[in-house]
């Protein structure tokens, strides 16, 4: 049997039924997609990729298939080809995994919603979008599926349009996702005018890359990727429903920009520069996120830090020249996150909209399968030994530690661990434990198979997927394997530390202290005021350079400065300094010249 | 004043819910604010009165928390406004099939009568609106109620046949 032909038919199988239920409704006007349908095609289509997954890990095999040519200008061809290496055929699985457990959520969770139809063939196309982009081999297609999984995300977050947040919200994504653009688009235009061709295989022959294009990719990574300073549109973006933050904001779209990085990751690994500015950045956006999530009410807004401090990590990793081990900590958060959005969407929809963890306590009674994987979650999150977290997590702390990098960016890393480890502990134990404290007695129960199956699988790949994946990709680098015991638990110690101090605020809240604002808790709170300063502060400074440049310019320049006054204020700066000089002591001057004649006369004469 | 006060301690009680999470903690504490409003409720000097209230908001602010807890329905929570998208006015009825307006028969032969009923107020209701604004502008955004008999409040219309809350 003819291994290659295999594989070739079934990943064409699961494009097709992917595509079928999204594109088929639009061609013709008889057949209609059910939500039903799409989940029932995207399980198949998950089950079908399983079957290339598993021809690839015992052949071993890069497959590149070259579908057609776009011949843009003499010299320079697009060809539209699609890259099947050990990243995206794990990616495909898991990606079509998770869909499929957020799809079946989506159909419980937006059952009154009357346009059911179009928000999962919107969720449909985000996955089309976003698996161009995994499988592209050139830059143009990546690029194709980078604007595809960035608009899709504009209308996801913004899907209820009525509200002013969620349009404000959806319109800051886009502008960020725009800012990020910018440094892909430097770094397609450096690579085309170089080595004259936008193929990934191209592009990595180059081995001394030039820092710009470096940093322009870097730059659409943090665009992308919400690192710190193009952040503030990833808690913004809760405003949608849950399963699409579920999907884009945990999962799949906000790993693309770390997924480019995998991509060009050969560009780095001679550059220095480049390589710590993936390092710091990422550890900065660690260290920040979590910060802000440790005081956050609002449980989406918790999830969703954790999930930009995930991605700090993961800049890390690639800042430490890994890029295997940026893709493992990529497929177990997957998991996990994408299950802890989905308990959470559960709770809320069972309190009737209630987001807020304040007014959320004792559901472990009331809901007892969803809290036990929101604990799973949470624990895997942490980096729990042997749960999904760990095996890549772990790997990184112990890489971190063992290699010769900024002691900064490791201090960084270390403490966004344990403040990991306190987030996620508080949430659990406001929203889980102790007296319920809900607002309304609400019929609240999980008895519907579409919460609890997706809440299962995906809870049984959290503690799987690490132990699969690992066994089965070989590294392409050694990791370290000796090392002193204090480092190798160093991860797991600053979570217990982590734990301790959750703990220990814990107990504080019960204590009769009256609580008050300190200067720690307001920097927290207000997102480190990086918000508001950003965004009033350069658009009112831009905005009044611009209105004093339109309006007074042409005045002042043109008719006063070239003119009259111009010539005004250079004469009288001249006249100004001479006027000093100027004394007017015409007897002095009189004198003067006689004497100076005088003199003249007299050595002429001698 | 007696308003001021009120509203000072409706949202003070709300924003120490915000910080004492636990309703137990929250419970002593409201005690202990409600004893300190109570001991100065018989004040009946005006001057001293204002000044408490003075100084009552600015602890207030000083010790406000950051995130208050807001209910989802509410202006600036959660879930405020998200489904204005799916609010339709109620003009689009008149767009029917006749077909679709046979599944409500009551409504629609009804319906006339309420909009000739509407065509002819609405001269009375814009006259005592344009009677009962201040010269500079409307002060507030409250209608005033039907003053004369057989009159109907102004703006009825848009009330009666405002879309649901939480639509379909």
């Amino acid at each position: 049997m003819d291994l290659t032909l295999l594989m070739n038919t079934s990943m064409l199988l699961m494009l097709t039924l992917i595509i079928t239920p999204t594109i088929l409704p639009i061609l013709s006007s008889t057949s209609k997609a059910s939500p039903d349908t799409t989940t029932q095609a995207i399980k198949a289509a998950f089950l079908t990729s399983l079957v290339p997954l598993t021809l690839f890990l015992y052949s071993s095999s890069d497959n590149i298939t070259y579908c057609w040519q776009w011949k843009f200008i003499t010299n320079f061809n697009i060809p539209f080809s699609l890259k099947f290496d050990q990243y995206s055929m794990m990616f495909f699985p898991i990606a079509l995994f998770v869909t499929w457990s957020i799809m079946q959520f989506a159909s419980w969770y937006m059952a009154t919603d009357p346009y059911i139809t179009k928000f999962f063939s919107y969720l449909s196309l985000f996955l089309i979008a976003m698996l161009i982009l995994t499988t592209a081999n050139n830059m143009f297609l990546l690029f194709i599926g980078w604007e595809g999984v960035g608009i899709m995300s504009f209308l996801l977050i913004g899907w209820w349009q009525g509200r002013m947040e969620a349009n404000t919200a959806a319109l800051q994504a886009v502008l960020y996702n725009r800012i990020g653009d910018i440094g892909l688009i430097l770094s397609m235009a450096w690579l085309a005018s170089t080595t004259n061709s936008w193929e990934l295989q191209q592009a990595i022959s180059v081995t001394q890359t030039p820092t710009l294009p470096l940093l322009g990719l870097i730059l659409a990574a943090a665009g992308k990727s919400a690192q710190f300073g193009l952040h503030p549109w990833l808690p913004n973006a809760m405003e949608g429903p849950t399963p699409v933050s579920a999907l884009l904001h945990s999962s799949t779209m906000v790993v693309a920009g770390i997924f480019l990085l995998i991509r060009t990751h050969p560009m780095f690994t001679n550059n220095q520069t480049a390589l710590t500015t993936c390092l710091c950045l990422g550890a900065l956006s660690t260290l920040f996120a979590a910060t802000c999530a440790l005081t956050q009410n609002d449980i989406k807004k918790i999830i969703a830090f954790s999930t930009s401090s995930q991605l700090g990590l993961m800049m890390v990793t690639i800042g430490l020249n890994l890029p295997q081990l940026a893709f493992l900590h990529i497929s177990t958060h997957a998991f996990f996150k994408a299950m802890l959005f989905i308990c959470s969407g559960s709770i809320i929809h069972n309190l009737n909209g209630e987001q807020d963890i304040r007014k959320m306590g004792g559901l472990q009674k009331m809901l007892p399968t969803t809290t036990s994987c929101l604990t799973i979650g949470n624990l895997a999150l942490m980096g729990t030994p042997f749960l999904a977290g760990f095996y890549s997590k772990d790997l990184i702390i112990e890489n971190l530690n063992m290699s010769y990098v900024n002691t900064w960016a490791l201090l960084l890393t270390l403490t966004a661990t344990s403040f990991t480890a306190t987030y996620s502990l508080r949430m659990t134990s406001l929203v889980q434990t102790g007296f319920t404290r809900i607002l309304t007695i609400m019929p609240i129960n999980e008895n519907n198979s579409n919460i609890t199956n997706p809440i299962t699988r995906l809870a049984l790949g959290s503690i799987m997927a690490g132990l699969l994946i690992t066994s089965y990709t070989t590294p392409m680098k050694t990791l370290p394997m000796t090392m002193p015991l204090y480092v190798k638990t160093s991860a797991i110690i600053l979570t217990i530390l982590g734990i301790m101090l959750a703990i220990e605020l814990s107990n504080m809240t019960h204590s009769i202290t009256q609580p008050k604002q300190n200067l720690l808790l307001n920097f927290s709170s207000s997102l480190g005021y990086f918000n508001p300063l950003t965004h009033r502060l350069m658009p009112m400074s831009l905005l009044n350079t611009g209105q004093k440049l339109s309006s007074h310019l042409i005045d002042l320049s043109w008719y006063k400065k070239m003119g009259p006054e111009g010539l005004t204020d250079l004469q009288l700066m001249m006249t100004k300094k001479s006027t000093t000089l100027h004394t007017g002591l015409i007897k002095t001057y009189l004198g003067s010249f006689a004497l100076s004649i005088l003199i003249t006369l007299l050595m002429h004469t001698d | 004043h007696q308003q001021r006060v009120l509203r000072l301690y409706k949202k003070s009680l709300r924003h120490l819910e915000s910080w004492c999470i636990h309703r137990d903690k929250y419970r002593y504490f409201a005690c202990l604010l409600r004893d300190r409003f109570d001991k100065n409720k018989d004040v009946k000097d005006m001057v001293k009165a204002t000044e408490l209230l003075k100084a009552g908001e600015e602890e207030f602010w000083a010790n406000q928390h950051p995130q208050p807890y807001i209910f989802p329905d509410s202006p600036g929570g959660t879930a405020y406004e998200r489904y204005e998208c799916y609010k339709i006015p109620e003009w689009c009825l008149d767009f029917w099939h006749p077909s679709e307006k046979a599944m409500y028969p009551d409504y629609f032969a009804k319906r006339e009568q309420w909009k000739k009923l509407q065509r002819e107020s609405w001269d009375k209701e814009l006259k005592q609106l344009e009677e009962e604004t201040p010269p500079d502008g409307p002060k507030t955004e409250a209608l005033p109620p039907a003053r004369k008999e057989g009159h109907l409040p102004p703006l009825w219309w848009h009330y009666v046949t405002r879309p649901r809350e939480i639509p379909m």
